[in-house]
């Protein structure tokens, strides 16, 4: 470990030295045809002409990738599952992901290290919708219906049913109607389709996005539990097109797919 | 002292492209960390596909052998943002080869650099690197 870490230090030096000629490796192609502008990531939060928080921009990040339980600051142990669902989590295996077989990942581990926006319709007046385009893994988008209400008996799906209202600078998204299907992370944290979840997105600065999100998931755990992920902006930064599925070898190499 | 120089322009090429690596599905359940392999040869085909891009190469062993090697890269999405184009590699270019070795089928590698013969260094986006 020590050894890598003076070689991250002599390439840091190096990379100090040689960076102005290797920017002519940066491709304009989803960077929005030019070079990444100069942007002060902590400048004011923007707004729409009506005052509410503008949440536009390329973001990454905002939800959990890897584990649930460490990217979400809980203590080993923390995150309250039921004895089923601890088993179930402590059974899989990444050769069973669905988001590796190119499925939805689902709320809110769908806010990862893919790229992706928000689009608040319309802007010349109060919202009505509110769209989340994903770049990947899968290349799709969830809505969530500004100052609507969850239908009585929703049918289950990977992105749930979304209903939303501001409070102050605070988006607030309510989303029940989940199937159980995919997965809170690579780990393999379970849910049933009784979760509801509740995002509470707030824009702090120009740059950075916090999700507090409630997982509320009685069938799989004995409590509501909340922590923030928090997005960050990608000046210049465009989604591409992203179609998992048109290619998707996972397995053949480890040999647990033909 | 090699593998030091291999890890060091690989994390050069990172830090220089101030790239992002996109993480993806599991590695380690396809390819072996542990299992580094160097090739030197000819790409024969590209796939510029999602969710890996993928390259064969004509690999030349010390018996003088050729064995085509299928090696995956990052997603098309991943390595431009890294400094890729889709002309950055091109049949019939000959290149040296890293990457970390397929755990159960033969002759295939999750590539974490590619060295063209003027010297460019690229990474890959094989998430094996530590």
């Amino acid at each position: 470990m020590r050894k890598r870490l003076g070689v991250i230090a002599m390439a840091a030096a190096v990379a100090g030295l040689i960076g102005a000629s290797s920017s002519a490796l940066m491709s304009a192609q989803g960077r929005g045809g030019g070079s990444a502008p100069k942007v002060d990531l902590s400048g004011p939060v923007p707004k729409l002409p009506d005052g509410t928080v503008d949440l536009g921009g390329t973001w990454t990040g905002g939800g959990p990738v890897q584990d649930m339980e460490a990217q979400g600051k809980f203590k080993p142990g923390e995150i309250p599952l039921l004895p089923w669902a601890k088993k179930v989590l402590d059974s899989r295996t990444p050769e069973q992901d669905p988001h590796a077989f190119c499925m939805p990942m689902g709320v809110p581990r769908q806010a990862g290290n893919y790229p992706w926006r928000f689009v608040q319709y319309p802007t010349h007046k109060q919202a009505t919708h509110i769209f989340l385009l994903w770049e990947a893994n899968i290349h799709s988008f969830r809505q969530i219906f500004m100052g609507s209400t969850h239908p009585a008996n929703p049918d289950p799906t990977w992105f749930g049913h979304s209903v939303g209202a501001w409070e102050g600078g605070t988006l607030v998204i309510d989303t029940v109607g989940f199937n159980d299907k995919f997965w809170f992370d690579r780990r393999g944290h379970p849910h049933t389709e009784q979760l509801h979840t509740i995002e509470r997105w707030t824009r702090k600065d120009f740059g950075h996005l916090d999700n507090q999100v409630t997982i509320d998931d009685p069938g799989a755990y004995s409590r509501p539990f909340t922590t923030t992920y928090t997005a960050t902006l990608q000046p210049g930064d465009e989604i591409m097109e992203y179609i998992c599925n048109e290619n998707n070898n996972y397995g053949i190499a480890g040999g647990f797919r033909q | 002292m090699k593998r030091t120089f291999g890890v060091l322009v690989v994390v050069v090429v990172l830090l220089v492209s101030g790239a992002r690596v996109v993480a993806h599905h599991a590695f380690s359940a396809d390819y072996d960390e542990n299992k580094l392999v160097t090739l030197k040869g000819t790409v024969t085909k590209i796939e510029w596909t999602n969710p890996h891009a993928r390259f064969f190469v004509d690999a030349v062993g010390e018996d003088k052998t050729v064995t085509n090697w299928s090696l995956e890269l990052a997603s098309p999405n991943s390595l431009t943002r890294e400094g890729w184009a889709r002309g950055t590699l091109n049949v019939g270019d000959v290149v040296t080869v890293t990457g970390y070795a397929a755990k159960s089928a033969k002759n295939m590698a999750s590539t974490r650099s590619v060295t063209m013969a003027d010297g460019r260094a690229l990474f890959g986006g094989t998430q094996g690197i530590q």
